[in-house]
């Protein structure tokens, strides 16, 4: 591309303070060690398109970026000419409380949203990592991010309702309504879930909210066996409790957060963490009968104190960034939700085997488990071909979230799409026929 | 690629021919081909709209739909999928010289896993059946829409069916986690599964919705939930449908997120008391039904807030189903609320628009002056609690003229939805009805981009033709090509790790 001309054309479009070429950002904006030429922060989705059309022309490869907290994810891409950054996309544009439905501009953070929802005492029941390092409601849309919470209200693939998106060529589209309910057109939205920027970009987001729950309550457990924990979660999930979640944490972990948290339990052994979000009377009633169904089942605990919960959950979603694991590598795997301990149990053996060490937090009624491994390379490696063996092998699927820079390249980011694979790559292609748009990110 | 036009001209050779090929994939009992059998497949719920198709097909699996699939792509024959053929938007409509492909003998629930909350159906399988294989252990499938008892499964997904129970627990798009599709040039592929976040695109997502126009669903993935603890249904009457219409916002408004919320006009009660006996108040201006489900705990503090904001908003009598069979007594009023109307006008048709639900009662006010404006009543039922709308528009169509009127009518309300910031269809879909509305929410670039992706799928445009999509498009060559590798992988120097 002729550079010196495209730079001028994308600086004009953003104003010279928007434009940034100075080294030393580019050098902090890297994706998986591919710099940047250039880094803009246009302040309206107009820009946004202009930027687009200037970089399609130009054949110019785009990273779209909200905080950058999840760039770690994907594989490295084939280029990253322009890092195109929405964080001064950062406007509630609407909040209808009494429709209990918002729509934003996608650079805003999901503190920030939530801090204006609050005021009318809504939510959105979103619980993904790196809310404290920034992520804006865009990236968690693009990398389908999420937390414990989703057992209880979904993923936010089922909260969004409707959006805006800048094409690759710069045209603009909106994709579903304003209303929770409706049917007219394709589901648009569902399409840039997960996406990971490779479609186009997410400028504006409309989500269904929820009312902030008048009280909460968390039960934390610790069980003799994997056996004891894994009946524990059976039978809440048999029972007709309204569970916000349900994290069953290995050893490792539950060592560990019990530690820096001080909660008084000296957890190495399995542990299981149950939250209910309701009314005052619920929560009491419920936690008493998740205590009777823990005890039942071998488990000895707790309700944690009030002060505590937030940082609690905050632990519990942040674990493999607050003490990562380096050299290491942070994964998802789904599986059933009766295949959970047998995840748990191949990591103990993994550790035997390789001398690896895993933390892992399973969303034990969703099926998801969080690991954090580290060890040396060629143990690391091992490990995850090893898990993604079994969870494939089990109907599932294996993600390497993020990995240690000389662990990455030896790494398959995604596994198997299945057999979808090639209808997808007719949409990426559809969509990004100059595959500009984060090039060879998904595929 | 031979235009729909000149497919209209195929020799009684060719169609013979054809007969034959599909008699050699399901036998002939698999191939309705007499002029009397075909009449029952000429339209869908939405009567007024009938074309015979050449063929109907009633493949057993999904590797002879993709056979049937496949041919028809080879030969460009357009082909229109049907599951009960209870959808009220003409989506199901048979195109000229084209064929349908029933799903009602894929009708076998292939598993059912409880342990995981899972049901892995083929699309024939009547919505109520899941629940009905499931219930025992406590559990049940949550869309329930009104025709739940013959429609599909398979049909449900096409229409992203809804419900009674919407507002709550979602719709069909939340419920669906994996899918078995047979693209229009009959390649089987999957997407989603029994187990959660597969990486890549949401294929399964889009074909949740998109109304046969991407392919054929032949086997689906649901989530089952547990039966809540505790249900409790009442009703409160009111003067003004206004009323009732704040109390639904009045009750979300205080937190509570009712499982449903439905309002009846005194025209519908009227009609529906005669029917069913429900126990409604016949002289009261509106009914709002209330039902609360969950712990016991929370239902108990939920309902004296309800109840203090019905009175708020002038409820004038409140009445709680004292047992599960005066609940259902309530409920089947209103799930009768449709068939009772022909009690009281020989012809109605039923339109279905969404508001946000703070719109109510400016729409209601709307749709009464429109109703006075064209002679023509309207009774108003409603999933209250998500703002979908189901008008219906009385009128006799032995009248002349009045059809037509009574059309203009309904899609005029559609343009008070739209307006108010809702939708032209909250969930009987826009089917071959509804196409020119479309584009009343839709601009010529959102919808190209739709375009986009349905050519994705389907680049002859053979999969459910001419519905949806205001005016027919094809596939243009731009943005079609084969996916284009980055140069850096075309030289083997990127690293796809």
């Amino acid at each position: 591309m002729p550079e010196s001309s495209i730079f001028n054309q994308l600086t004009g479009i953003v104003g010279g303070e928007n434009a940034s070429q100075d080294p030393q950002l580019l050098e902090s904006s890297a994706v998986d060690g591919v710099i940047p030429k250039i880094i803009l922060f246009p302040d309206s989705i107009e820009e946004i398109s202009e930027i687009m059309k200037a970089a399609s022309r130009a054949g110019a490869s785009v990273v779209p970026r909200g905080s950058g907290t999840k760039r770690g994810i994907g594989n490295k891409p084939l280029g990253a000419d322009i890092v195109l950054s929405t964080r001064r996309l950062n406007r509630l544009i609407e909040h209808e409380s009494a429709d209990l439905v918002a729509t934003t501009e996608c650079g805003i953070t999901l503190t920030e949203l939530q801090m204006h929802l609050r005021r009318k005492n809504q939510f959105l029941p979103v619980d993904p990592p790196h809310v404290q390092g920034g992520a804006t409601v865009g990236g968690i849309i693009a990398a389908n991010d999420s937390g414990p919470l989703r057992l209880r209200y979904g993923t936010s693939r089922e909260l969004l309702i409707g959006m805006k998106v800048v094409r690759a060529d710069g045209s603009i589209f909106k994709g579903g309504s304003k209303v929770v309910k409706n049917v007219a057109g394709y589901d648009m939205p569902k399409l840039f879930v997960g996406s990971l920027g490779t479609l186009g970009i997410i400028a504006e987001a409309t989500f269904r909210l929820y009312p902030v729950p008048e009280s909460s309550g968390t039960y934390f457990a610790c069980f003799e066996s994997l056996d004891e924990a894994h009946g524990a979660v059976r039978s809440l999930i048999d029972s007709a409790l309204v569970i916000n979640a349900i994290e069953h944490m290995n050893p490792g972990l539950a060592g560990s957060i019990t530690e820096r948290l001080g909660l008084g339990s000296d957890c190495k052994r399995y542990s299981l963490a149950v939250r209910i979000m309701n009314v005052s009377r619920a929560v009491e009633d419920q936690v008493k009968t998740v205590t009777d169904v823990s005890r039942r089942n071998g488990g000895k605990g707790l309700v944690i104190p009030r002060e505590n919960e937030e940082a609690f959950w905050d632990e519990v979603r942040e674990f493999p960034w607050r003490s990562p694991a380096s050299p290491g590598a942070v994964l998802k795997t789904g599986v059933l939700i009766s295949d959970v301990p047998r995840v748990f149990l191949l990591l103990d053996g993994l550790s035997d085997k390789y001398g690896v060490r895993a933390r892992a937090s399973a969303r034990a009624a969703n099926g998801v488990v969080i690991i954090s491994i580290g060890g040396d390379k060629e143990s690391v490696i091992n490990s995850v071909k090893e898990l993604r063996e079994f969870s494939e092998s089990a109907g599932g699927i294996l993600v390497v979230r993020e990995a240690s820079p000389d662990i990455k390249p030896a790494l398959d980011v995604w596994g198997g799409m299945g057999s979808s694979l090639g209808l997808m790559k007719r949409i990426k292609s559809a969509f990004d026929p100059g595959n500009i748009l984060n090039p060879g990110r998904l595929f | 690629m031979q235009s729909i036009e000149e497919t209209k001209h195929r020799s009684p050779d060719w169609k013979r021919g054809f007969g034959e090929r599909l008699f050699g994939i399901l036998g002939r009992d698999g191939v309705i081909y007499s002029d009397d059998e075909l009449l029952a497949y000429d339209s869908d719920a939405l009567t007024g709209y009938r074309i015979k198709p050449l063929f109907v097909v009633l493949p057993r699996t999904s590797g002879e739909v993709s056979r049937v699939m496949k041919m028809c792509y080879d030969e460009d024959v357009p082909f229109v999928p049907r599951g009960a053929g209870t959808g009220l938007s003409g989506g199901a409509l048979p195109t000229e010289e084209g064929i349908v492909i029933s799903l009602a003998r894929m009708n076998r629930i292939i598993e059912v896993d409880i342990p995981n909350e899972r049901v892995v159906v083929e699309p024939g399988v009547t919505n109520l059946s899941v629940t009905n294989a499931v219930s025992s252990h406590g559990y049940y499938y949550a869309p329930d829409p009104s025709s739940q008892i013959v429609c599909t499964i398979g049909g449900n997904v096409a229409e992203n069916s809804g419900g009674v129970h919407c507002l709550k627990y979602g719709v069909t798009t939340n419920h669906v986690l994996g899918l078995e599709v047979v693209l229009p040039d009959g390649e089987i592929i999957e997407t989603g599964g029994k187990t959660p976040d597969h990486p890549g695109y949401d294929i399964m997502g889009l074909m949740v919705g998109s109304e046969g126009l991407l392919g054929i669903v032949t086997r689906v993935t649901l989530r089952i939930i547990k039966k809540p603890e505790t249900v409790k249904t009442l009703f409160a009457s009111f003067d003004k449908i206004e009323d009732a219409g704040a109390s639904v916002s009045g009750i979300t408004a205080r937190g509570v997120i009712p499982a449903g919320m439905e309002i009846m006009d005194n025209l519908c009660i009227r009609s529906v008391e005669e029917a069913v006996h429900a126990g409604y108040p016949v002289e009261a201006g509106s009914i709002l039904l209330v039902e609360l489900d969950g712990p016991s705990a929370e239902v108990d503090a939920q309902m004296p807030v309800v109840e203090e904001v019905l009175r708020g908003n002038r409820a004038l009598e409140i009445r709680i189903a004292r047992d599960a069979r005066e609940r259902d007594l309530f409920w089947k009023g209103r799930k009768n609320a449709f068939p009772a109307m022909g009690r009281v006008s020989s012809d109605y048709y039923v339109q279905d628009g969404v508001i946000p639900r703070s719109k109510l009662a400016e729409v209601l006010g709307r749709i009464g002056e429109l109703s006075r404006e064209y002679g023509l009543r309207v009774g108003n039922v409603f999933h209250a609690g998500d703002g979908n709308l189901h008008p219906l528009v009385l009128y006799n169509s032995k009248i002349e003229g009045e059809s037509e009127k009574a059309l203009e009518l309904a899609g005029k309300i559609l343009g008070v939805c739209v307006d108010s910031g809702g939708s032209i269809t909250g969930e009987h879909g826009v089917g071959n009805d509804k196409k020119r509305f479309l584009s009343l929410m839709f601009d010529d670039n959102d919808l190209e981009t739709m375009n986009l992706m349905r050519c994705a799928f389907d680049s002859k445009g053979l999969s459910n033709p001419g519905k949806v999509f205001p005016t027919p498009r094809t596939c243009v060559e731009q943005g079609m090509k084969p996916y284009a590798e980055h140069a850096l992988q075309k030289s083997g120097l990127g690293e796809m790790y």
